[in-house]
């Protein structure tokens, strides 16, 4: 867990240095008075890899998935809760009580 | 409605604390959470917990609920006199209290004292008229008594109040299907399907009642919902799958003169076709012994 945060961490670092070199070449670009169509190849292969970092550490950081099938193996309905507010008590087990003692 | 995660997380508590291993009090949040009716375990274990000093000092303001827990549990197991004491711990606590008083009535209930009952029961009304549970303990009083004619009027009277309590109407559909009367009982489980139609196992008492009442179109309305469940419960719900086949076999017999429907008739026979192939290749799984019985059974009902 803790390397996925370091890895997530690093990418975001990663895009705000990209941010910035794009920030500084169009100001270069103002300078040289030229047109800006995209930002130069090293900042693109930049932004590629501060992605997939960014991507690995958001799906190892936050742990073990749950699942959302209704019918997965975990998920599936055994039983309905048995409406104990309407429970009787004169069913055929009250001939047999437990025998428990209460020190209380 | 208990998943098979939670099923599983009980039964481990459950052997781990019968063999003597810790984790009581770990089992009775459980069962207190799922809403379960373990009452013989409750109270051996809630006693066990209770008795001893330590153990509850160490629980800290859980210990009242914990005696309700346990009250409830030894009512239900008719050992009264431990109900008596535990009742008796939580009014000298908290004197005076509507939840202690309901208690009380309950008491009386599990005594067999019903006129009683029903007085504490209309007197605490009084002074709370919208109290659902008291309205849901009279109605119980009614099921107890053996008039479940009363108990249905009851219980409407309550579900014009309070419309989104699913526990009452699956109770009312109930009640209404040991009196037989189903189309009443469909309504309740419509009701329970509009209100949570992810849970398949309304779909399929639905559907057995459909295929009770009878008749060409609630066949296959109930072939529809065998249906859905199958789809909701990925494949693995054998009543399911049984009872498309037996849909098919009824509908077929009962338009034996008719050729209302042509081109449901080839779903229909692939319908059914699969579901019994799928039926034969569980019980392959499972019960490799009965597999005979099935498949002769399966082979009767073909169309």
């Amino acid at each position: 867990m803790n390397l996925g945060f370091v890895v997530g961490v690093f990418g975001v670092l990663i895009l705000s240095h990209a941010a910035y070199s794009t920030i500084q070449y169009r100001g270069l670009l103002k300078i040289m008075e030229e047109e800006f169509s995209r930002p130069p190849m090293n900042v693109i292969v930049e932004l590629i890899i501060g992605l997939a970092l960014c991507m690995w550490a958001a799906l190892t950081f936050p742990g073990k998935f749950l699942s959302i099938h209704p019918d997965s193996d975990e998920n599936r309905a055994v039983s309905l809760p048995d409406n104990s507010e309407f429970m009787i008590f004169n069913h055929r087990g009250r001939l047999f009580p437990p025998q428990i003692d209460m020190k209380f | 409605m208990v998943t098979k995660t939670e099923e599983t997380e009980l039964n481990q508590f459950e052997i781990q604390v019968e063999n003597g291993g810790g984790g009581a009090w770990e089992y009775l949040c459980l069962v207190r959470k799922l809403k379960l009716r373990r009452s013989e375990k409750v109270l051996k274990h809630g006693s066990s917990i209770l008795n001893d000093p330590r153990k509850r000092s160490a629980l800290g303001p859980d210990e009242w609920t914990l005696n309700e827990q346990v009250a409830i549990a030894a009512m239900d197991c008719q050992c009264l006199d431990v109900a008596q004491k535990c009742i008796k711990v939580l009014q000298k606590k908290f004197p005076g209290s509507k939840r202690v008083g309901r208690l009380e009535a309950l008491l009386l209930e599990a005594k067999g004292l019903w006129g009683e009952a029903e007085e504490a029961y209309s007197s605490l009304l009084e002074d709370n008229p919208l109290d659902q549970a008291i309205h849901k303990r009279r109605v119980a009083i009614s099921k107890a008594l053996g008039k479940p004619s009363i108990a249905i009027e009851l219980l409407n009277k309550y579900l014009q109040l309070f419309m989104a309590d699913h526990d009452a109407w699956k109770e009312l559909a109930e009640l209404y299907l040991s009196l037989q009367m189903y189309k009443q009982a469909a309504f309740c489980y419509e009701e329970l399907i509009l209100s949570q139609p992810i849970v398949p196992l309304y779909h399929l008492a639905y559907a057995d009642v459909l295929y009770t009442i009878g008749g060409i179109e609630n066949l296959i309305s109930a072939r529809k919902y065998y249906a859905a469940t199958i789809d909701l419960t990925g494949g693995k719900n054998t009543r399911a799958l049984l009872g498309i086949c037996l849909c098919a076999s009824a509908i077929a017999q009962l338009s034996k003169g008719r050729n209302k429907e042509d081109k449901d008739a080839t779903a229909a026979l692939e319908l059914h076709s699969l579901a019994a192939a799928a039926v034969e290749k569980e019980y392959k799984q499972k019960v490799p012994a009965k597999l005979q019985l099935v498949s002769s059974v399966l082979r009767s009902l073909k169309i």
